[in-house]
């Protein structure tokens, strides 16, 4: 394989001395000369109509300076499904009615905090209360309250995959079994709460700074909603805490801070509560996914029928996406010669399900890795032996869905069974002790244009200057993961410069490049990669041009890029520095800048992604029988994610996963009566702090992905997906409590060990 | 509901205090560290007019420790210089250690021992130890001053024996017994630093037979206040621990406890945790005990 | 009745009027506009807003501006002075890949230091115990403590 000089090395952040020192600036950090502090008033009721709003008293409070409900915006609907439009259900504000408990109603501006929550107190608004539903079954039966007129059964969207003859395959199978799981809500709990801050231009243009995932998105929808151009609304992402998913949409405080910018000719600037986040705030879809599943007598699978109802909340926001994705991953992992998905969204009346990291994995992938291990046990076969059995390999195709161009699966499950010592573990451990195994595949990005964007998926312009730096400019929006970085790589290494020859600027929709659909999906590094790539190739193009003139060399040489120069492949005095070439190309082109254009829209890629990434995840647990306390000792991952860009990156992202999916396993859970979020707060909302994290060991199985950027795809956001199965699997071996309902708590564990 | 306006006192003497106290009514509140009562402000659950905070005044932050008055902890000690602290780590180590557990190091470095207490929340963590050791409060009020045991202080959530005016200006621990030890052992869903779903403080007594001569045991988070398991310390006492009869205690242990439902444990659960985790706070109290010798 | 109260912030003095509801965390972030230290939750439960105060870390959301008056604060603006030499914890914290989305990571280092002046030598444990009111949801603490043990290394070497 080809040397590199930057790609594969542990590089730190570009931003690591702006963010230790305190002097990266997050959206809440800005203070604007004459800003106003804004404020939402939220429907304290699950579901209601609106009967009437007065405002005057809030109105006449001393330092209000606007207050607005739905009446007062232009009523038009958003959603990020826009190449469906009926899919888009939301108001900015709540027009007629109220959907959940928190559902935004009106917002104040005032001069300060303080002054604008107080003006909430004032006011009065009368609502006529309607029947409500909670879950999904109660959602679907006959007789439901309706949440949105144009959808009376309360389900707002299905998907469908089918392939193969299910039925056929099922009534012959050796050994068929089926199962219900049920996966709950969780919260992103990204660390910054979410803030937006708008300026009106002299121009009338709006100016947004927000903390966002998709900045792109945030520009269209807004501009839309305002009722104003795509090109009246600048969107500038500063340094974003943590998304997860969970900042991918136009919000109602966007919108609010915007609009009143506008009336009121000042800034305005919202930043949510923790309270708020938690109560109100996107969740993870909880799903009753209920899986049958066929196999031979020696193990190998014959079919899959799914069928999952996701619990939406009152709104699509990202639903349609993960009922889709949730079907698609019910097929990933294994080869199923036939298979029939069934996926459903379902309205109820409780703070709306959105995009959160894995994005239908977790859940869709909880039910087939248990599944698999239940199978594993009645068929007597080791589970991993059964996951070697029936595992996909590169070139496998899912039928009018994907074909998996870079596979490393069975490696992955080969490794960790390794490292873990799986096989001598699984026959004994001392008692308590438990050992299992879970699985993941992910997308890099998806491929389906929902968003309906006019523009390429990705974009990269690269202005390169005769001091030998170079300018990207990109849509594509670091939230944290290290992007900003990771593209810095890339666009270094195709140039042969150094990472400190790269200046960026990313995510600000009037600078960069049109567009770029956000930090979602794990597509950053694939799409925008693949861009950049693109625009540097035309860039290297004009410079060796330019030292092939110059030296005069024969057509027949190569040119290289390397420590910062030009020159013919094996000649390396035939050359020149990479900025003496800019400036020769420059001059050639009489003073012409140079700069190059690239972009990236995955085509002929199938319904979901341009490549899969694959990986295999051991736990072990200690269960303490008489309480039912969980304590992971350790964690085993190996995972193919292609090319490793950036090792140190990757392992942070695997790190992080794993404290998200150990959470959703054991601790992690919103605490509901009704429609109600009873714990809103990070005392009762229970993500795991430091001394709760096992120690862990992993290993990156390299592959070449033919479709990514220096044969690199996904890395970490998938590996949220096996934590929770693999610590199901382990729990039963230590107890032979098999948990179907996540989380696995204390006390269903004694429940389900007839201890309690 | 009201945005959270008040004003704030630093008296320099208890006796100030008690006068600014007495003076703002039912709207005063006192505080020491303030980790509870300014996120209970924030929270709206309470809405004081007057804040009388007791960190200006001076001696109130000291621990001192004489063999024969025992132990004293000022309303002003810190959680973090309680569990510090040679002589608490020395002769209190039950006491160091639940003020060691309590929450994480910023409000350790914040909130106080005395505190903790008075905030009556039915979890709070360094309640049942000191229950357990026979701790008392000393407190000062308009009437002058006056100590009870720390057994009658808890009244319900939140609420206390204090009169209005009144401060809690210690808490007093007496040397505990010859051979003795205290355990406490609290659960949650996450491993550590956390709030208790149910806790459980003991302090136990052998005599030179190695039998139970004294045993307290308070249970917390499964009633209104940390409650005492007086059935199952009767079970105990004069009698030889063995598996059977501290399980039979244990069980006892359980009866005495109403616990409820709530975000953090169902009142199941709690019952039961109640009986396991008496069983491991004696049995640990036990070890300990039987190292000590006569 | 607004009091007067004297901050001392990172070596600065600073004379002020403040309503006495007012937090540690909103004087520092909106009056003096230091806004380094960050708000993540508001209830002692996240960390994001630890500063040492008299040299201990403390949740500064949970530190009322007028009991702050006449003490020493240091907050993640004050760690490295000069601007030029970053402080050991910043240091490691760069170089180990602590930081990712950044938010969590000014109070992680204020904790960190309060915890290398208690304990110059922390085992893994006694780190992760240390920690353990400072929430991250990005990194799984794995490399933070990495981070602080390469500081405590440096801090030592640094002495010698």
């Amino acid at each position: 394989m080809e040397k590199h000089a930057i790609i594969g090395k542990d590089i730190p952040r570009t931003d690591g001395r702006a963010k230790a020192t305190g002097a990266a600036m997050y959206t809440d950090d800005f203070k604007l000369p004459g800003m106003l502090h804004g404020k939402l008033l939220r429907s304290p009721l699950p579901h209601a109509r609106i009967v009437h709003i007065d405002v005057s008293k809030a109105r006449a409070l001393p330092g209000v300076k606007c207050v607005i409900t739905g009446a007062d915006t232009p009523k038009i609907k958003f959603g990020n499904w826009r190449l469906f439009p009926a899919t888009q259900d939301e108001y900015p504000l709540a027009v007629d009615k109220v959907r959940f408990i928190g559902d935004e109603v009106a917002a104040v501006a005032a001069i300060d905090r303080d002054i604008a929550e107080e003006a909430l107190e004032l006011i009065e608004v009368e609502y006529e209360e309607l029947p409500a539903v909670f879950d999904v079954d109660a959602a679907i039966a006959e007789g439901a309250p309706v949440i949105h007129e144009q959808s009376p059964g309360n389900i707002s969207i299905d998907r469908k995959i089918n392939y193969g003859d299910v039925d056929k395959a099922l009534a012959e199978a050796y050994y068929v079994r089926e199962d219900t799981f049920t996966v709950h809500a969780v919260s992103h709990a990204y660390l910054e709460p979410c803030s937006s801050l708008a300026q009106v231009d002299l121009d009338g243009r709006i100016t947004i700074w927000t903390s966002t995932q998709t900045p792109y998105i945030v520009q269209c929808l807004l501009a839309a909603t305002l009722g104003m151009r795509e090109n009246d609304v600048r969107v500038i992402k500063p340094y974003v805490g943590g998304g997860f998913g969970g900042k991918m949409e136009l919000r109602t405080w966007e919108f609010c801070a915007a609009f009143m910018a506008k009336k009121t000719g000042r800034p305005v600037k919202f930043t949510l509560t923790r309270e708020e986040e938690l109560a109100y705030g996107r969740r993870r879809h909880p799903m009753k996914i209920r899986s049958k599943v066929g196999f031979t007598k020696d193990g190998i699978l014959v079919g899959k029928d799914l069928k999952i109802l996701l619990d939406g909340g009152a709104y699509n926001s990202m639903g349609p996406t993960a009922t889709f994705l949730c079907g698609n991953f019910g097929a990933m992992l294994y080869r199923y010669p036939s298979y029939r998905f069934l996926g459903e969204h379902v309205y109820t009346n409780k703070p709306p399900a959105g995009a959160m990291r894995g994005f239908g994995a977790p859940q869709s992938l909880f039910a087939a890795e248990s599944q698999m291990n239940l199978a594993a046990e009645e068929l007597g076969i080791d589970p991993i032996e059964l996951r070697i059995k029936n595992a996909m390999v590169t070139g496998d195709r899912i039928p009018g869905v994907a074909t998996i161009s870079s596979c490393g699966f069975i490696e992955s499950l080969k490794e960790v069974a390794k490292m873990s010592g799986w096989k001598s573990k699984r026959r004994r451990l001392k008692d308590g002790r438990g050992i299992g195994v879970g699985c993941y595949s992910f997308i890099s990005g998806g491929v389906f244009n929902w968003f309906n964007t006019q523009y390429p998926f990705s974009a990269a312009e690269i202005r390169a200057y005769a001091d030998g730096t170079v300018h990207l400019l990109t849509m594509a929006s670091d939230i944290g993961q290290g992007s900003d970085t990771v593209l810095k790589q890339i666009l270094a290494e195709e140039l042969g410069l150094k990472m400190e020859d790269i200046r960026i600027t990313s995510a600000d929709t009037a600078m960069t490049p049109q567009a770029d659909l956000g930090s979602w999906g794990s597509r950053v590094t694939l799409m925008a990669g693949n861009s950049i790539l693109k625009a540097a190739r035309k860039i290297k193009k004009q410079l060796a041009g330019a030292v092939s003139a110059k030296f005069n060399l024969n057509v027949i040489f190569d040119i290289k890029f390397a420590d910062g120069r030009v020159f013919a492949a094996g000649k390396p005095d035939r050359g020149m520095s990479f900025g003496e070439a800019v400036a020769f190309v420059q001059k050639a082109n009489r003073g012409e800048p140079l700069v190059a254009r690239g972009s990236y829209t995955p085509r002929g890629k199938g319904l979901v992604t341009p490549a899969f990434s694959f990986g295999a995840q051991v736990a072990e647990v200690e269960v303490d029988k008489e309480t039912g306390l969980v304590k992971v000792k350790k964690m085993w991952t190996a995972h193919d994610c292609g090319t490793v860009l950036n090792p140190m990156a990757v392992e942070g992202q695997l790190d992080g996963s794993i404290q998200m999916g150990l959470g959703y396993a054991l601790s992690e859970q919103f605490v509901m009566d009704g429609g109600k979020t009873l714990n809103t707060t990070f005392l009762d909302y229970k993500m795991p702090h430091a001394p709760d994290m096992p120690p862990g060991e992993s290993v990156c199985i390299e592959t070449y992905e033919p479709e990514g950027p220096m044969g690199a795809k996904e890395a970490g956001e998938g590996l949220v997906s096996p934590t929770a199965p693999a610590i199901a699997e382990a729990v039963w071996h230590a107890t032979g409590f098999r948990c179907k309902d996540l989380p696995i708590t204390p006390e269903k564990i004694l429940r389900g060990t007839g201890k309690l | 509901m009201p945005i959270p306006r008040f004003d704030y006192f630093a008296p320099r003497t208890v006796d100030e205090a008690v006068n600014l106290l007495a003076q703002a009514g039912p709207d005063g509140r006192v505080m020491a560290g303030g980790t509870d009562l300014l996120v209970k402000i924030r929270f709206r659950v309470i809405h004081p007019a007057a804040i009388v905070g007791l960190k200006k005044i001076e001696g109130l932050e000291r621990i001192s420790f004489s063999r024969n008055k025992g132990l004293t902890i000022g309303a002003t000690a810190l959680l973090a210089d309680v569990a510090a602290s040679s002589p608490v780590r020395r002769y209190y180590p039950g006491v160091a250690q639940a003020a060691d557990q309590t929450a994480n190091v910023q409000v350790r470095n914040m909130g106080t021992v005395v505190g903790n207490l008075c905030n009556a929340s039915p979890s709070a963590d360094n309640a049942p130890t000191l229950l357990a050791l026979g701790a008392r409060v000393r407190i000062t009020g308009p009437g002058g001053q006056r100590s009870m045991s720390l057994e009658d202080f808890f009244r319900g959530p939140g609420m206390t024996a204090l009169e209005p005016g009144e401060i809690v200006t210690a808490v007093t621990v007496p040397l505990p017994p010859p051979r003795s030890a205290t355990a406490y052992l609290s659960l949650s869903a996450r491993a550590k630093l956390d709030c208790s779903a149910v806790g459980v403080g003991v302090m136990l007594a052998l005599d030179d037979r190695d039998r139970c001569k004294d045993l307290r045991i308070f249970v917390g988070a499964c009633a209104p206040i940390p409650v005492r398991a007086g059935g199952a310390e009767q079970v105990l006492i004069g009698e030889k621990l063995t598996d059977s009869t501290v399980e039979q205690a244990a069980l006892e242990a359980a009866k005495a406890t109403q616990p409820i439902d709530d975000v953090r444990a169902s009142a199941d659960y709690r019952y039961k945790m109640a009986t396991v985790l008496t069983i491991r706070a004696i049995m640990d109290a036990r070890k300990r005990a039987l190292r000590k010798k006569n | 009745m607004k009091h007067s109260i004297t901050l001392n912030v990172n070596g600065d003095t600073y004379n002020l009027a403040v309503d006495p509801w007012r937090t540690l965390n909103e004087v520092l972030r909106e009056d003096l506009n230091l806004t380094g230290t960050k708000f993540g939750c508001g209830s002692g439960d996240c960390g994001a807003c630890t500063v040492m105060l008299d040299g201990r870390a403390v949740s500064s959301c949970l530190t009322l501006a007028v009991e702050a008056d006449g003490k020493e604060i240091l907050t993640v603006e004050g760690l490295a002075p000069s601007g030029e030499k970053l402080h050991p914890i910043q240091e490691a914290f760069i170089e180990k890949g602590a930081i990712q989305c950044g938010f969590c990571t000014p109070g992680m280092e204020i904790a960190a230091l309060d915890l290398l002046r208690r304990n110059p030598g922390p085992k893994e444990d006694q780190i992760r115990e240390a920690l353990a009111g400072n929430l991250c949801r990005c990194t799984g603490y794995a490399k933070i403590v990495e981070a602080v043990q390469d500081a405590a290394d440096k801090m030592k070497s640094n002495q010698s």
